[in-house]
């Protein structure tokens, strides 16, 4: 079941990381030109459209963050603190304050991507926007890392 | 909800997480602990030997939500609807940096 549940956490990440990173481009771009390149490419998605499916991704990831979080308790960090990678644990310790704070950010980023989309909020959709992505691909990283960990120090 | 306490309710959260957080590390208290060995929520500080390892983040989570959303239904309509815009992403990335150097402690 726990291992069902990693797969599953990961997998969603994945989805999080790659819709969160297309938002991320798109809200950089600064001009309309016509997309050539594989970049404007990737920026030139329809953003609003990704929100509601980033919400409900990021949430669902938290939550089973957070019934995973038992095991790394029980299992994981006394192995790191065995190791003695304190490293290692700093970075979790962080990957869970950022997405508690990002899972608070929900509703904000929620509203500043409502259709119409007003232009007075146009910060604040990009920099929640980055905000989110930034943690996904923090907790991303630091998840995978933590994982392989015994395969890094054997 | 009006909208604009959507943006209170999201401002408050992260400031109520990070304060119980550091309520917690300066006070050693929390709301109640999660002991993952016993599948036992507490309001007691359990040993290690007797309980296994405690986890407060469920404590904090719940009880950001429970102030922040107090905060988004008691604040007057009028008020959060004139909250400017720079606090909804700069109180959280004031927050990230101050993670950032707090948890600095890891790394040395």
């Amino acid at each position: 079941m726990i291992q069902m549940m990693l797969v599953l956490h990961v997998l969603v990440g994945a989805a999080l990381l790659g819709a969160l990173t297309h938002q991320s481009f798109s809200v950089a771009r600064k001009h309309s030109a016509p997309a050539r390149s594989f970049v404007d490419r990737f920026r030139g998605v329809n953003s609003p459209t990704f929100t509601n499916v980033i919400v409900l991704l990021f949430a669902v990831n938290v939550l089973l963050g957070g019934l995973l979080y038992p095991r790394y308790r029980v299992d994981v960090r006394p192995t790191l603190e065995d190791l003695q990678l304190r490293a290692a644990n700093g970075v979790f310790e962080m990957k869970e304050h950022f997405a508690a704070v990002a899972l608070g950010l929900l509703p904000a980023y929620w509203l500043a991507w409502r259709p119409p989309l007003a232009m007075e909020r146009g910060d604040t959709r990009k920099y929640l926007t980055w905000i989110l992505a930034f943690t996904a691909w923090w907790s991303f990283v630091v998840g995978e890392l933590l994982n392989n960990i015994k395969g890094m120090f054997p | 909800m009006g909208s604009g306490r959507f943006n209170v309710f999201s401002i408050v959260y992260g400031v109520a997480y990070m304060g119980m957080f550091f309520w917690n590390e300066l006070y050693h208290t929390a709301l109640f602990r999660y002991y993952p060995v016993l599948s036992t929520f507490s309001r007691e500080d359990r040993s290690l030997e007797n309980a296994g390892p405690a986890i407060l983040w469920y404590s904090w989570l719940a009880g950001a939500a429970v102030i922040s959303l107090t905060a988004a239904l008691v604040v007057p309509r009028s008020w959060a609807e004139r909250l400017g815009q720079a606090w909804i992403w700069g109180v959280p990335v004031a927050l990230f940096v101050l993670i950032f150097v707090y948890e600095r402690r890891w790394f040395y």
